[in-house]
């Protein structure tokens, strides 16, 4: 036991160590937002070589954002609010404990307030999303169905896409979207790869009955932009869809 | 050091057999206090009333309801019925010899009391809330804590007094102050949300009007990082400092931009893209903004979960057709499979303890349900049964009690469980979806 005890702190701080190591020699390696540089610095540290130089370069890489927040635990201000325990206070002899003071709730939380601007989003959200369904009514743009766990077009869903190939080659102007839907059946986020994988197999085949690939978008929705709410599979198999959209921008 | 500990950590050692005395100076924090393990004994605790002296009616019933909940919620503590056990008082004092000396007699170990009500001279909002602590061990009060505040407030009082007594006795800070970021739908949108570990107080954070999703907590609890649908056609993975609700973009590339996490120190974010193609894992040094691809295979590999060293990462790959765990080192190198039950293995959490990995398995029934598998694969438990589809396990700071989003009751909600399948409570009720729960580091 005592062994174990002391085995364990011992691993724990050396852990940390390490950990703490790990952290500095990546950032001497690394070399800015060159992705392809810390490649090389990954493949001297042990990491399988042979696949990632031959990666290709990853494209939009770089941050988004100019600058991050500093994420380092180091940072972390002291806050009186957040803050540690005190332990409890001596009350012998009838003293009363020293007084504690409590706000916030924990962890602060900036309150949100639906903006002006945040009200216009969701209006422009709203707006454009029956401009679509319109617009792809009006086409006649037909949807595909998918099995349990699949992303395989079936016979019918080929048939669906040929008449949708049609109407898109007709219409050089329009951009289409196709979005990725999944029952609710698995987990969120195994859901969005299959909803990605449902709608690239549609783009794909829409491209091989010449379709320019230019023109068509996929997005994935997992399972959280369901056409039916119901528990059965009739409904399961409504939203197993790979959803045809005429963008409208 | 108190004797409750030092008689605790006797028990543990002539159960194992070893060496007692070495460990006598130690602190408690370095003793690996698993609530499941069997050996180990809670400690029971006796709680009288919160006398009122003045307050709204409903104050000292209030803090001993939630004190007595999270005290039970931290595993270390047996609650005993103390007018159960013969032990009576209307009130007690810190000179009150005989209900100790009762309670002793009685078996237990910890008697807390206290007192509520207005604060002397103050304005009307200002409430107070006092608790003593007698421990039997000892034969001592070791002390008090006085709370003041406004009526908002009064939860976090009795959390705090709880994580006080659950720091005294185990040496680790509680989780009664603990945090859960969550995803709800808001009108047709869905928005992130926290609330406390308990269900209460839930507090909306974004307010974009579409899709904000799978939302977790960096290490300091400062902020939050979640994909965001910002245009409706495009991914995002912001990042969200709670203070201020200021948000700052940290990954916009083509596809997929899910499953983001920060590393335990905080200077990575991994998370899974499809810009190359298909899913997969990359990391991202915050501090340089140079980013690696960790995965290189033509399955979808998503999900990952750091170890709590920093060292490993866990997560969902398909590379065998049907999702699996898998771990890696956090470089990319020596990948391998952990789960070989079932088809459908998914949503890998790491537990801050290191000694579990919780996940969705797909049972013979394919029935979605919680399981937790240790780090080498031998052992393997299934935590939840029954209807209901279970998703996004989430681990408590104690690695005690898992939460996750189920829809046995119809609609999804969030639930908590101990990590045996015991105590298994809801703790959203209101709204029409609740999902996605992340727990929040302890304080």
């Amino acid at each position: 036991m005592r062994i174990r005890v002391a085995t364990m702190g011992l691993t724990m701080v050396v852990g940390m160590l390490l950990g703490m190591q790990t952290g500095c020699s990546k950032k001497s390696i690394q070399s800015g937002g060159d992705a392809q540089s810390s490649e090389r610095g990954m493949a001297k540290s042990g990491a399988p070589a042979q696949s990632q130089a031959q990666l290709p370069p990853p494209s939009g890489l770089d941050a988004p954002s100019a600058t991050f927040p500093d994420l380092s635990l180091s940072s972390k201000p002291e806050d009186p609010e957040t803050g540690g325990l005190r332990g409890f206070d001596s009350v012998s002899g009838g003293k009363a404990p020293s007084e504690e003071r409590l706000g916030g709730g924990g962890t602060m939380l900036a309150k949100v307030e639906p903006s002006e601007s945040t009200a216009r989003q969701i209006e422009e959200i709203r707006r454009e999303q029956a401009k679509e369904q319109a617009a792809s009514a009006e086409a006649g743009l037909r949807d595909v169905f998918f099995g349990y766990d699949s992303w395989t077009i079936t016979e019918e869903g080929r048939q669906s896409l040929t008449q949708d190939a049609q109407w898109i080659k007709a219409n050089a102007g329009a951009l289409v979207k196709i979005e990725g839907h999944c029952d609710e059946r698995g987990t969120l986020a195994y859901n969005l790869v299959l909803g990605e994988k449902r709608a690239k197999a549609v783009r794909n085949y829409l491209v091989e009955l010449g379709v320019g690939a230019n023109r068509l978008s996929v997005v994935s929705y997992g399972k959280e932009r369901p056409f039916c709410n119901e528990r059965s599979e009739s409904c399961y198999q409504q939203n197993r869809r790979g959803h045809v959209v005429v963008r409208s921008k | 050091m108190n004797r409750v500990i030092i008689g605790l950590m006797i028990v543990l050692c002539v159960v194992v057999g070893a060496g007692v005395l070495g460990i006598l100076d130690s602190r408690a924090t370095d003793v690996f206090l698993e609530a499941t393990r069997p050996d180990f004994q809670k400690i029971p605790i006796g709680v009288f009333g919160f006398q009122n002296g003045g307050g709204p009616e409903w104050l000292g019933g209030r803090i001993e309801e939630v004190l007595k909940a999270d005290l039970q919620r931290s595993l270390v503590f047996s609650l005993v019925d103390l007018p159960g056990i013969g032990v009576k008082a209307r009130e007690v004092s810190t000179t009150d010899k005989a209900i100790f000396k009762q309670a002793a007699e009685n078996g237990v170990s910890v008697l807390v009391w206290g007192k509520s009500g207005q604060k002397n001279g103050a304005k009307d909002s200002e409430l107070l809330m006092d608790g003593f602590v007698y421990d039997s061990g000892s034969d001592e009060v070791v002390g008090g804590k006085r709370y003041v505040g406004s009526t908002s407030v009064v939860r976090l009082m009795a959390h705090r007094f709880a994580d006080e007594l659950v720091f005294r006795y185990t040496g680790e800070p509680g989780i009664a102050r603990t945090k859960i970021v969550y995803v709800a739908e808001h009108g047709n949108a869905r928005e992130l949300f926290v609330m406390d570990y308990d269900g209460y107080e839930p507090k909306q954070i974004t307010a974009d009007g579409f899709l904000n999703l799978m939302p977790r907590w960096s290490p300091d609890r400062r902020f939050i990082v979640f994909t965001a649908y910002r245009s409706r056609n495009t991914q995002d993975i912001d990042i969200l400092e709670l203070a201020t609700g200021k948000r700052w973009t940290l990954v916009s590339m083509p596809g997929l931009n899910i499953t983001p996490t920060l590393s335990p120190d905080g200077n990575f974010l991994a998370f899974a893209s499809s810009q190359d193609g298909n899913s997969e894992i990359y990391k991202l040094d915050t501090r340089t903004k140079a980013s690696q691809r960790l995965t290189v295979n033509q399955g979808g590999d998503l999900s990952p979960s750091w170890s709590p060293t920093g060292r490993e990462i866990a997560f969902t790959s398909d590379r065998g057709g049907a999702p699996q765990i898998f771990i890696m080192s956090a470089d990319g190198s020596n990948v391998r499979r952990l789960t070989y039950e079932g088809d459908y293995n998914a949503a890998p959490a790491w537990s801050p303890r290191g000694n579990w990995i919780a996940y969705v398995c797909r049972t013979a029934q394919r029935l979605y349900k919680v399981c937790i598998v240790s780090p080498d694969g031998q052992k393997r438990v299934q935590v939840t049964t029954g209807p209901g589809i279970d998703d996004s396990p989430s681990w408590s700071p104690d690695g005690r009690h898992l939460t996750f989003s189920s829809t046995v009751d119809g609609k999804s909600h969030i639930y908590m469980v101990d990590t045996d399948g015991k105590n298994l409570e809801r703790i959203t009720f209101g709204g029409t979806h609740n999902s996605s729960p992340s727990w929040s580091p302890a304080l």
